[in-house]
């Protein structure tokens, strides 16, 4: 999830084909955004894609709530993924100490 | 008046996600708790601005954002403090820290601004990736609404969870805020994080429940609400998360 792994569904139905939307709708490849859009519509459906789209969008937005206004995570949610935050990358990001596990 | 439509999409847009994006759209104008309709529609053309800033954009390549001086490429509606909040949180979120958030208030940032103007910013990101994700242009900004900011910040705000003051769910019981938690004695985090300013929160979370799911869903893998299911909801939203470095 936190790393370059195009083509690894992560073990969930489709998850390649909602990682590489995902990946796109934050880059800025007009012809790739395109590309993963169709796929999802065309194997999951329309609504899966707009759902799809909620999510991606929402979680954008969440993100900057989080990330301007330094709320640490909870404590139960620190204690609960402490043993593989950091084997998948996240206790590496930038404000890891400021606000993650070890916040 | 701006409509927010996605009738003549080749795939349909639930209902309740197009309805929450129209109040959105309508609150966007409308006096807020501390901006008013025009400042908050400054920030919303200021959000979108940001991410043809040159500096902005020199910064995101930097190993630090601090490395890089200069100005920004800005609209002239807002203070510089207001310019640099917004193209940071709009395009490096990630990176930001509690000594950049202190010298903004050092300088003379009101922190009560910047909370209102956090919500802004995630409701403008909330509905403009939506529509970049399905092939559309942003939705033009809706027009400015008289009035004045009613500036009511709730008693009981204290600085103990985050960098900004928030109320407390505890708190909150007996004030003229109490709605805000259902008078429950705790929330998550996030949803106290923008707490300074009740509106912002409420207005957000009307986003939430409709474009990701509400609050009694989120653990009841018992049954599916969307047209993905709960894994793929949450491989979407950690994969979104983990490119923008988020770590709550």
């Amino acid at each position: 999830m936190t790393g370059d792994d195009a083509g690894n569904d992560g073990g969930v139905p489709n998850g390649a084909m909602l990682t590489r939307f995902a990946n796109a709708v934050l880059g800025d490849d007009p012809g790739e955004l395109s590309a993963a859009r169709t796929a999802i519509a065309e194997t999951m459906g329309g609504a899966a894609l707009t759902d799809t789209a909620g999510v991606a969008a929402l979680f954008n937005a969440i993100d900057r709530v989080a990330d301007s206004t330094g709320i640490p995570l909870e404590d139960e949610k620190a204690a609960a993924t402490d043993s593989w935050r950091g084997a998948i990358g996240i206790d590496d990001f930038a404000a890891a100490a400021e606000k993650g596990s070890g916040a | 008046m701006t409509e927010i439509s996605y009738q003549d999409l080749p795939w349909p847009v639930r209902d309740d996600v197009a309805a929450a994006q129209v109040r959105t759209w309508e609150r966007l104008g409308q006096p807020g708790t501390w901006l008013t309709g025009a400042e908050r529609l400054a920030v919303a053309a200021e959000a979108r601005n940001a991410q043809d800033c040159k500096l902005c954009a020199a910064r995101k390549e930097a190993l630090s954002p601090e490395a890089v001086q200069g100005e920004h490429d800005h609209l002239g509606q807002l203070s510089p403090l207001e310019v640099e909040q917004i193209h940071r949180i709009r395009t490096d979120p990630g990176r930001l820290s509690r000594s950049w958030f202190q010298g903004l208030v050092d300088q003379g940032m009101v922190e009560e601004r910047y909370v209102e103007t956090v919500g802004v910013i995630a409701n403008m990101v909330a509905i403009d990736t939506f529509t970049k994700g399905l092939g559309l242009d942003p939705w033009p900004l809706p027009a400015p609404q008289p009035g004045e900011p009613t500036r009511l910040r709730p008693v009981a705000a204290s600085r103990e969870l985050a960098w900004v003051h928030t109320l407390p769910p505890a708190g909150a019981i007996g004030t003229v805020d109490e709605d805000l938690y259902a008078g429950r004695p705790t929330a998550a985090h996030i949803y106290q994080a923008m707490s300074l300013v009740p509106a912002s929160v409420k207005g957000f979370f009307d986003l939430v429940v409709a474009q990701y799911l509400p609050p009694q869903a989120m653990r009841d893998f018992d049954n599916e609400y969307r047209a993905i299911n709960h894994a793929q909801i949450e491989l979407v939203a950690g994969r979104i998360s983990a490119l923008n470095q988020c770590v709550y």
